[in-house]
């Protein structure tokens, strides 16, 4: 009744690891509707609210001043579905986790693999790799498309290689490509921003095991804490808001057309990733803290 | 029973790695409570050992210390001298079913498994066949979130299967079964056992456990009250009753209490005797001249002395468990 007819391989060498925890997390993955409709969002928002934010504001260029022409900053305009794609990855990212602890099947999974931090390193990977290779692609279709809108209202590229904080005309719509200064930076620091903040929401799911807990802090962190500040003096408000996880994540996209603009404001593209990383280390390392102490 | 031995014997041989489970003075505290409190038992190879008792009394969590998902607070629990936490390829050496819904409700009963067997290198056609023993190969592909009660027990031991353990957990595996199930998990228990495994089972119900286990472990309020096997606990916690009917009952209840029996009123003019066995009450009516129309041994059930031997170990007495004892 209970023969076994497909025989398992030799278990004398090696041990439930990293590589099959992987294979694991990568099957629960992609074995849910939630995690395509996730990508789908991200794909088509991404691109679609770029793409409209684009023409929007090409549509504006006619009555612009000077000083607004100047600000004009095509490559943060192809970017601009990342607003969108930070809350989908967030909840993606939070409910890897949260939904095995609303379901109970964390227990299974431990069980399955009692080394717990490999759990949680697996499901970092996995999630983290996905998010970062559709942001990427969706980062780069946004940054094509986005600059085919400005041309159809009449931009003009810029000289190749030129940089475009120091080349922007206000005679014109400025158009980018890839070959410009800065341009390629900012569209590979979408994906990692959008890469990082899924970390993030994946350790604090961890943290607080519980899928409306967990969101509802990431947004927070996301949308309500910047609100709070920003009612404070702006004394106080000044020095905090450039370190708060949506400026940085801006810091990352913007190319500054005048550099007076945002200095003082936000960090250096560098910087504010920098920053983050350590945000999300600082989580992820909580969370795996805390995963190996608590009874699953 | 020759045909058993020889089954158990082969079981040593095909597995060569039989497992006892050892917990020595376990204990876990909640906040201020108790959970499990100082429990130490041994769980066999080759046989069915049922976990009985009330619910809240530790059973679960027991399970939990023993697959190293909760941290004992003094006490330990092996597998063959080795903490869980320290086996190789667990799914391969213990296999556990803890809660039948847990499951990601959109998510394929064959993903699901295959999920579980990528994590100990299990290869997928293992997958198939532990659909096909539990009956689910049809609905494979369904989304778990649509199963039955019953259909995710089964996809529950099929999980624990996976590995083709030599130690399985089940944790209140017959809940939400039909008749037709029930019978399937015991016979699947009956034959696991008999290839030389460790079965441990946990189970409120003690009319199952008398069917499908042979040792017993019983606990309540997390402390032990039994390690012994069905026949010998039903035995040892009997305190023989004999029903006796006479025209003269309360002559012969004198004569019975005087010579030491204790005798209380049973229904329609019967006596219930204790401490005195039919052939004893006989011949002392006998000798008194006492006609008896009846004189009948009374067998306990399991469920009987079960629920003396836990009564002062329930938490939560329902209102009606008092008559219901009385009426039994």
């Amino acid at each position: 009744m209970t023969t076994l007819a497909v025989p398992l391989p030799s278990t004398e060498s090696g041990r439930a690891g990293l590589r099959h925890a992987i294979r694991s997390e990568w099957t629960k993955l992609r074995s849910v509707r939630s995690t395509w409709i996730s990508l789908a969002v991200i794909v088509v928002a991404g691109i679609g609210l770029s793409a409209l934010v684009s023409n929007v504001e090409a549509t504006r260029w006619a009555n612009l001043g000077p000083v607004d022409r100047a600000q004009f900053d095509p490559v943060r305009f192809s970017q601009t579905g990342e607003f969108i794609s930070q809350f989908v990855v967030g909840v993606l990212g939070a409910l890897v986790v949260t939904s095995e602890y609303s379901t109970g099947s964390i227990r299974t999974t431990l069980a399955a693999m009692p080394r717990r931090t490999t759990v949680l390193v697996a499901k970092a990977m996995v999630v983290g790799a996905v998010v970062f290779v559709v942001t990427q692609i969706t980062a780069f279709i946004s940054f094509f498309v986005s600059q085919e809108v400005l041309t159809a209202h009449g931009g003009k590229a810029l000289p190749a290689g030129s940089s475009i904080v120091t080349q922007l005309r206000t005679s014109v719509i400025p158009v980018v490509t890839l070959a410009n200064g800065g341009a390629v930076r900012a569209v590979i620091l979408c994906g990692v921003y959008l890469t990082m903040l899924t970390l993030i929401a994946l350790g604090i799911g961890f943290i607080l095991r519980h899928s409306a807990g967990a969101i509802s802090l990431y947004v927070g962190l996301l949308l309500v804490i910047p609100l709070v500040i920003g009612i404070l003096p702006s004394s106080i408000s000044g020095s905090i808001e450039k370190y708060l996880p949506s400026n940085l994540g801006l810091a990352m996209i913007v190319v500054t057309t005048r550099k007076t603009d945002f200095a003082g404001v936000l960090l250096s593209p560098w910087a504010a990733t920098g920053l983050l990383a350590l945000y999300a280390a600082i989580i992820v390392v909580l969370a795996a803290w805390v995963l190996a102490r608590r009874d699953a | 029973m020759i045909s058993e031995i020889a089954l158990v014997l082969s079981g040593h041989a095909v597995w060569g790695r039989l497992l006892m489970i050892e917990a020595t003075g376990l204990s876990k505290t909640y906040g201020k409570t108790r959970a499990v409190d100082g429990l130490s038992f041994e769980v066999r190879p080759g046989a069915v050992t049922g976990f009985l008792g009330p619910n809240g009394s530790g059973k679960s969590t027991t399970m939990r210390m023993v697959l190293g998902l909760d941290r004992p607070t003094a006490g330990t629990v092996t597998l063959d001298g080795r903490q869980y936490h320290d086996l190789k390829w667990p799914l391969r050496e213990v296999g556990a079913l803890l809660e039948a819904k847990s499951i990601h409700p959109g998510r394929s009963a064959r993903n699901h498994l295959w999920s579980l067997a990528q994590t100990n290198a299990i290869p997928k056609g293992r997958v198939d066949e532990v659909l096909e023993l539990v009956g689910l190969t049809a609905v494979a592909d369904r989304k778990a979130g649509k199963f039955s009660l019953g259909m995710s027990q089964r996809l529950g031991i099929a999980s624990a299967l996976l590995g083709d353990p030599g130690v399985l957990l089940f944790d209140e595996p017959v809940n939400g079964l039909d008749p037709e199930g029930i019978l399937w998990v015991r016979t699947l228990f009956h034959s696991l056992a008999g290839e030389g495994r460790t079965i441990f089972v946990s189970s409120h119900l003690m009319s199952e456990m008398a069917l499908t286990a042979t040792d017993l472990v019983v606990i309540g309020r997390g402390r032990l009250i039994a390690d012994t096997t069905v026949d010998d606990f039903i035995n040892s916690n009997t305190e023989a009753t004999v029903l006796v009917r006479s025209p003269e009952a309360s002559r012969l209840a004198e004569v019975l209490t005087s010579s030491g029996a204790s005798v209380v009123n049973g229904d329609n003019g019967s006596l219930l005797v204790t401490g005195a066995r039919s052939s004893q009450i006989g011949e002392a009516a006998h000798a008194a001249g006492i006609a008896l129309h009846e004189l009948s041994p009374q067998q306990a059930s399991l469920e009987e002395v079960f629920m003396d031997l836990t009564s002062d170990a329930v938490d939560f007495h329902g209102i009606t468990s008092a008559t219901t004892r009385a009426a039994s």
